[in-house]
């Protein structure tokens, strides 16, 4: 083979993978679109209705918490503030080392109790349980630190009373109608076993005692860059899965679960670095494997506002976890690959993954070195070359565009047009870096999941957003 | 590069790409110039209907707060375009009162052809067009409009159909729940909460009777179903109902739905007796009733239901022995040392906290 064929089948490949990929995205655009639409038509009407709640279920909220003494007090209160006729909240102390356990005692008059607690799903040793004084729906359970967001959790569905459980990060910030939208597709349809909201980012918003007081764009780089990929991730890479029973994500931020079949997966595994999306993977897996007719569904209202990482260090760690616990989670659950019964999870969704984002990165990489390799080496003229990279840059442009599209068609969350503008040039300028970037982070992901790297607490440096107030 | 760019002689591969970028290209622009449009008619539409919705609030306020009837009230223009800002106001408006205040609202829908505007967009292929004709021809309880809402609500799409059997009960409601109670049980697809709503609409009186019918003739799932909606059937008729299918069956649906609705002194001995029943959630009901209900006998019935399996089965009989009035604290405490089964004991303990907790 010769050095200019060589070139030419490059060329073809990473045209071919560029355009397999956009195509996908915008298709799950167009669904999402239509699922938006749908949803959007009988939202009003749902809402102003939803006085008469006293068939709603009952959700209990766990919250899993390791070193969050700084803004545990005020996510608790903001949480029990929540708008629903029937919650409870389950704070787990994940063994912390700083004071979170004296402060939620000091604050809500928590008193040990003889909780006859029982270990459905598998955790660290429970050191005891509270209860508060203060508020009757409000309970600790005190751990030992079980090395994972995935075993405090364990211990809190373990603790919980109510027929869905809702885990939420310590640090999120929650609409207060949040529990009322998602447990909407559960009243809709009984087989419903999981749903997932949209999460956005609370950096640049105002928050005051816990709650979203006003909505704005953060004015650092980094977090700007994360609304725009928020807004792809969320409005289609979600909303694009869910019509067709096929969301393979539930974000760890904000989910609700039947709490029965959680249980019966055998809950979060502790072992899995992305045990968000584990998770899910698992039960698409059991409910095909018995049979039994379910849906795991989005809801594409904002509920859930979280802080995003401010700083490259930060960043790149959660970008490396994200993609490291993708492989795992797909590797977990491969017997759902292809699998007959898997319907569109295995036939679609899955195989989405694997090429798309999991080996994206990989091809991402390669595309650019090589178009670089032929530029320098002469083998490819730089127009031509530039052609290439800007075909890359486009398409990223256009998703961005769409994804600003579908918020303006739908939730409207940044009404000045100044903030729009914005938007629209972070679409732009995250394609010079940015996204380079993040493709080599993710590349390391992948590298560190198939050197089988381990899981661990991840702690992100927090903007002020949600520190308790003296 | 230009230069470059018209060039006749490329490969396929440099064709396709450019074909590519200029698609990609034009394709941004398009959206980026919609979006734009989009905002700009969100910020013009929203000035608009702010002052709209305004000027029709103080009109529709004067409506309610009026003591004789609404014909002397100035109506404004409204255009075509601003229909359905006008009619979810005016729902808004009626949803919030009752009484002489409603008649008055009612009437100024009238004047103001309502029902001819909504009876138009019940045509309509937008679904959220149809759905606020239906609720205002509900809320103008417009009787013309009957027998069109009444084949609304076999409608295959699910808020159409719900929000069309709401509408039927405010319109006419006798008719309404002689149709509706029965398909219930077969539209398993109509959210529980708007189905109370219009239970709750129809009103006890007039929902028993059918109810109870229903519940009666229908096989054990739908039984289990229309349970759920018993609670808003007059007191007198769901004891009798209760007491009937607690002794009748063996369901172990039905027995779960029936005994969360005992309310009085039911048929205890038969209710004692379902603490060995095969299925754990039926005993926790019924622990659960005895703790209320129960008389000295059923303690020992209830102290055995504390080695039970499953752990919600023991927490309910041990509340409910925390909870029975003829045992006094030393009583209780004699009854938690005599448990050798840690099991038991640790139930037992949480139980006498949460009482002391309360």
């Amino acid at each position: 083979m010769t050095a200019e064929q060589i070139v030419n089948s490059g060329q073809w490949v990473f045209l071919a993978y560029f355009v397999g990929i956009n195509t996908g995205y915008l298709l799950q655009n167009i669904v999402a679109a239509h699922g938006i639409r749908k949803y959007l038509q009988t939202a009003d009407q749902f809402e102003a209705e939803s006085v008469f709640s006293a068939l709603d279920i009952p959700i209990s909220l766990v919250i899993p918490a390791y070193n969050e003494s700084a803004s545990i007090v005020t996510s608790v209160k903001a949480m029990l503030q929540l708008e629903y006729p029937a919650f409870e909240l389950v704070v787990v102390n994940d063994g912390s080392t700083d004071n979170t356990l004296e402060k939620l005692i000091e604050e809500f008059g928590m008193r040990r109790f003889p909780e006859a607690y029982r270990a459905r799903v598998p955790c660290a040793a429970v050191r005891g349980v509270y209860r508060s004084m203060h508020f009757s729906n409000l309970r600790v359970v005190d751990k030992e630190n079980g090395g994972s967001k995935a075993d405090a959790s364990n211990a809190g569905i373990n603790a919980c009373r109510y027929p869905l459980v809702c885990v939420v990060d310590a640090d999120s910030i929650l609409q207060p109608d949040s529990l009322r939208r998602v447990v909407r597709p559960f009243l809709e349809d009984p087989t419903t076993v999981a749903v997932g909201g949209t999460v956005r980012i609370a950096n640049g918003c105002t928050v005051r005692r816990g709650f979203l007081e006003k909505i704005g764009l953060p004015t650092s780089f980094l977090p700007l860059v994360q609304v725009v990929e928020y807004l792809r991730a969320f409005l289609f890479g979600r909303m694009g899965w869910s019509p067709i029973n096929a969301l393979l994500i539930i974000s760890g931020a904000f989910g609700v679960f039947h709490k029965e079949t959680l249980v019966e997966v055998g809950g979060y595994n502790p072992q899995a670095v992305g045990e968000d999306m584990e998770l899910v993977l698992r039960m698409h897996r059991l409910m095909k494997e018995k049979r039994r007719p379910y849906r795991i569904t989005f809801v594409p209202d904002p509920v859930c506002w979280t802080d995003a990482p401010a700083s490259l260090y930060d960043l790149k760690g959660q970008r490396v976890r994200w993609q490291h616990g993708l492989g795992q989670a797909l590797f977990l659950n491969r017997s759902l690959m292809f699998n007959p019964r898997g319907g569109t999870v295995s036939w679609v969704s899955i195989p989405f993954y694997l090429v798309f984002e999991l080996m994206g990165p990989v091809i991402e990489v390669a595309g650019y070195l090589f178009i670089l390799t032929c530029a320098i080496m002469g083998w490819l003229a730089w127009p031509e070359s530039l052609l290439f990279l800007a075909l890359a840059i486009g398409l990223g442009v256009l998703l961005s565009t769409s994804a600003i599209m579908l918020e303006e068609l739908s939730f409207h969350m940044y009404p000045r047009t100044r903030d729009l503008m914005l938007l629209y040039f972070i679409a732009i300028i995250e394609n010079f870096g940015f996204r380079q970037l993040t493709a080599i982070w993710r590349l390391q992901g992948l590298f560190r999941w198939l050197r089988g790297g381990k899981h661990e607490w991840q702690t992100i440096s927090r903007s002020a957003n949600l520190a308790d107030e003296s | 590069m230009l230069e470059w760019l018209f060039r006749s002689d490329f490969d396929g591969v440099t064709t396709a790409a450019i074909w590519s970028i200029a698609a990609v290209f034009v394709t941004t622009i398009t959206l980026f110039v919609y979006t734009l449009g989009l905002r700009w008619v969100t910020i013009v539409g929203a000035r608009r209907r702010t002052q709209f919705v305004a000027h029709w609030r103080g009109v529709f306020a004067a409506a309610t707060l009026s003591e004789e009837d609404a014909s002397s009230i100035a109506l404004p223009h409204f255009g075509r375009k601003q229909r359905s800002d006008l009619l979810e106001e005016w729902n808004r408006a009626r949803a919030a009162v009752d009484g002489a205040a409603a008649e008055n609202l009612i009437f100024l829908g009238e004047r103001l052809a309502l029902p001819a505007i909504t009876t138009d967009m019940l045509g309509s292929r937008r679904l959220k067009s149809r759905i606020l004709a239906i609720q205002t021809l509900g809320n103008l309880r417009d009787l013309p409009s009957q027998p069109a809402i009444r084949e609304l609500v076999t409608h295959d799409n699910t808020a159409l159909s719900i929000t069309a059997a709401i509408a039927l009960v405010q319109i006419c409601p006798d008719q309404a729940v002689q149709l509706l109670i029965p398909m219930i049980e077969k539209r398993s697809d109509w959210p529980r909460n708007r189905v109370s709503i219009f239970l709750h609409i129809a009103g006890s009186e007039r929902i028993s009777e059918p109810m109870y019918r229903a519940i009666r003739s229908a096989d054990n799932q739908g039984k289990s179903l229309l349970l759920k909606f018993a609670c808003q059937v007059e007191t007198n008729v769901l004891d009798a109902l209760v007491e009937d299918l607690i002794r009748e069956s063996n369901d172990a649906g039905v027995l779960n739905a029936a005994l969360k609705l005992v309310s009085g002194h039911s048929d205890v001995p038969r209710i004692a007796a379902l603490i060995r029943h095969k299925t754990w959630f039926v005993r926790v009901q019924a622990a659960r009733v005895l703790g209320r209900v129960g008389q000295p006998e059923h303690l020992a019935l209830l102290e055995s239901m504390l080695h039970d399996d499953e752990w919600w089965v023991r927490y309910r009989a041990a509340q409910a022995i925390a909870s029975l009035p003829f045992l006094g604290p030393n009583k209780l405490r004699q009854l938690q040392n005599r448990q050798s089964d840690p099991f038991a004991a640790d139930i037992l303990q949480q139980a006498y906290a949460e009482v002391g907790l309360a």
